[in-house]
């Protein structure tokens, strides 16, 4: 009997730590994330597109706007994924580096941002929980991972634009021949 | 030919349902303007194309059943459940999505919000028939002149300038209205997306803890993402233009292995300068499962598909390891103190 008693207590017990760890996501994460998501939906509301669309479509001339501030722009104010939208205003051989730098910078911007992919905040969050757990702020993981992912993302456009092209032209020759 | 002519009405910016089509008849004249302080420029605009009358609503009474089209300014409570459930066509010019007791009556057949002035237009089809109206443009333009006259009297009528406690009132009920639908979409975010991931990861990290188990894939992960050459490795692995495609959906396996790695992390076993580096190692895959939809969203041509998939799949496969090398070198003096 004894032996039900401990293993049902260890059943249940498994999943009060799992709510002890709910309720902290709940209660120490919720309250900021929902002020905060609330307060960038709003802004994103007021600009509203039309005046995003005019001064993103500005970035897309220059190499390194259109692999930084464009896909930023695009994920801040169009979020995960109508952010992809944005990749009208380019020519066709630069649609693919785009796509690659503003889907990787969906991540990225979650530690500042969390209203552009609340979908999979995990990511950072996860990692997140652990260095909460050890009473350090996330302040400076959160603004590394913001700045290292425009780095990146700036790489990206410029990796996938250039093999891109590359395989443009093969294909242009190979249709040729 | 009725004297009346239907117009399209899109959502504008941030708004919801749509597209929807008036078309004023002899039993239902009206385009109602239930925004408060005189005629609506919508419901001013909706009117001058269909050759319906601008009515506004709080100073006279119109039945519904009258009414070609109601245009209201409501953020997201009564009015736009009223008239979808009154039975008739709704334009609201703030971006309220479906929403309070009635929302169950909104549809996007009879409801359409954040319409501005420039929503406004001919349907499609009378777009291409504009060419033959060019003819009878002298008819046209005669009713569109009465039409300009009959607004001015009714302008004058009514109290067509709005004075300046209405233009406040206004203000504030749109800023109001702005920031209540943005409340509204967080909290639908928190329980559509959040919440349900936050169970999820609960339970798993609760199993973790509270089981040996812990200690079992502590011994895994530790040798892999505890290190520099470890995490190297995963996102080589997780780059393989081959795999990549399969661990993307969703992100659902970089948020696991973020989370495992999280409480290794939160255990002492993973130094927390790791934290930064580990980021970017677990993800090099991020949305190699979406490129072809992504791309699709962008308006490209399919051989710009058919060439772009490989492209960002090989440019992963040196740019996810690269990541992880800048990562680690700008987390050095991270969390060192």
């Amino acid at each position: 009997m004894d032996f039900f008693v401990h293993l049902a207590e260890g059943f249940i017990g498994m999943f009060q730590k799992g709510g002890q760890t709910f309720i902290g996501l709940v209660t120490g994460i919720i309250p900021t994330l929902i002020c905060l998501i609330t307060a960038v939906n709003a802004f994103v509301k007021f600009v509203g597109e039309e005046r995003i669309e005019r001064v993103a479509a500005k970035c897309t001339h220059n190499m390194i706007l259109r692999y930084t501030v464009f896909p930023v722009l695009s994920m801040f104010f169009l979020t995960n994924p109508m952010a992809y939208t944005f990749g009208k205003f380019l020519p066709e051989h630069q649609k693919p580096a785009f796509y690659d730098s503003a889907v990787s910078f969906c991540h990225p911007i979650t530690g500042l941002f969390p209203h552009a992919n609340p979908a999979e905040l995990f990511v950072y969050m996860g990692i997140a929980t652990g260095i909460t757990q050890l009473g350090l702020s996330l302040g400076p993981l959160a603004i590394r991972y913001f700045i290292v992912g425009i780095i990146v993302v700036l790489i990206r456009g410029i990796v996938t634009e250039f093999i891109t092209k590359q395989m443009m032209r093969r294909r242009e020759v190979r249709a040729a021949a | 030919m009725s004297s009346y002519r239907a117009v399209q009405v899109t959502k504008g910016s941030g708004g919801w349902g749509g597209p929807l089509t008036i078309l004023p008849t002899e039993e239902k004249p009206y385009i109602a303007s239930v925004t408060g302080g005189g005629i609506h420029p919508v419901a001013e605009r909706i009117a001058e194309l269909t050759g319906g009358i601008a009515i506004d609503g709080f100073s006279s009474k119109v039945e519904p059943d009258e009414m070609a089209c109601v245009v209201i300014d409501c953020g997201g409570t009564a009015r736009c459940g009223v008239y979808p459930k009154l039975g008739v066509l709704t334009v609201d010019v703030t971006p309220a999505s479906p929403s309070g007791p009635l929302m169950n009556f909104i549809k996007e057949s009879n409801f359409v919000s954040g319409v501005q002035v420039s929503n406004v237009g001919l349907p499609g089809e009378a777009a291409a028939a504009e060419a033959v109206e060019q003819q009878k443009k002298s008819a046209q333009e005669l009713k569109a002149e009465a039409r300009a006259k009959v607004a001015q009297l009714q302008g004058q009528q009514a109290p067509h300038k709005p004075n300046f406690i209405e233009k406040i009132g206004r203000a504030m009920g749109k800023v109001v209205g702005i920031f209540y639908q943005a409340g509204r979409d967080t909290v639908d975010q928190v329980l559509r997306n959040i919440l349900p991931f936050m169970a999820f990861v609960s339970t798993i990290i609760g199993i973790i803890l509270y089981t040996g188990i812990g200690d079992v894939l502590a011994n895994v992960i530790k040798p892999l993402a505890g290190n520099m050459i470890g995490l190297l490795i995963i996102s080589i692995v997780c780059a393989l233009p081959f795999l990549s495609p399969l661990l993307g959906p969703g992100a659902v396996i970089a948020q696991v292995v973020g989370v495992l790695v999280g409480v290794e992390i939160g255990r002492g076993n993973i130094p927390p300068q790791l934290a930064l580096p580990a980021l970017f190692a677990i993800n090099p895959q991020v949305g190699c499962d979406f490129v072809p939809v992504g791309l699709t969203l962008g308006e490209a041509k399919p051989e710009t598909i058919e060439v772009g998939v490989p492209a960002v799949l090989i440019s992963r496969q040196i740019t996810g390891p690269l990541a992880v090398v800048i990562a680690y070198i700008m987390s050095i003096g991270l969390y060192s103190n």
